[in-house]
């Protein structure tokens, strides 16, 4: 049994935790984008710190 | 991946709706403390500075009428 195929108490095995965590990151990651190209919108468009 | 096997000890029922919770309250709470300890966000909200510039011009213009 490799260490991919292990059953943690969860019930999902380490590759399945591992693809889980890979798309919580990714959309992390887009979350992250669309926030600083908001913030960079609300900076040129708004009176925020000028 | 760093803390990828995270997920066979957390379940995500519980970890990701958690994890999105907080990012959503942290967000939250520091738009809300800008609403409410500024001045600018509500007048721009109000369209304060559109008046402002739309009143300059009528001002200026005004003892020219007299």
């Amino acid at each position: 049994m490799s260490d991919h195929d292990k059953v943690g108490p969860t019930g999902l095995t380490v590759a399945e935790s591992e693809e889980i965590h890979r798309n919580l990151v990714q959309g992390t990651q887009i979350f992250g984008m669309i926030a600083a190209l908001a913030h960079l919108l609300a900076f040129i468009y708004s009176p925020w710190l000028k | 991946m760093i803390y990828g096997k995270m997920w066979t000890v957390v379940r995500p029922q519980v970890g990701i709706p958690m994890f999105i919770a907080g990012v959503a309250i942290a967000s939250f709470s520091v738009h809300l403390a800008l609403t409410l300890n500024t001045t600018w966000v509500k007048n721009f909200l109000n369209g304060g500075a559109a008046k402002v510039a739309v009143a300059a011009p009528a001002a200026a213009a005004e003892p020219a009428k007299k």
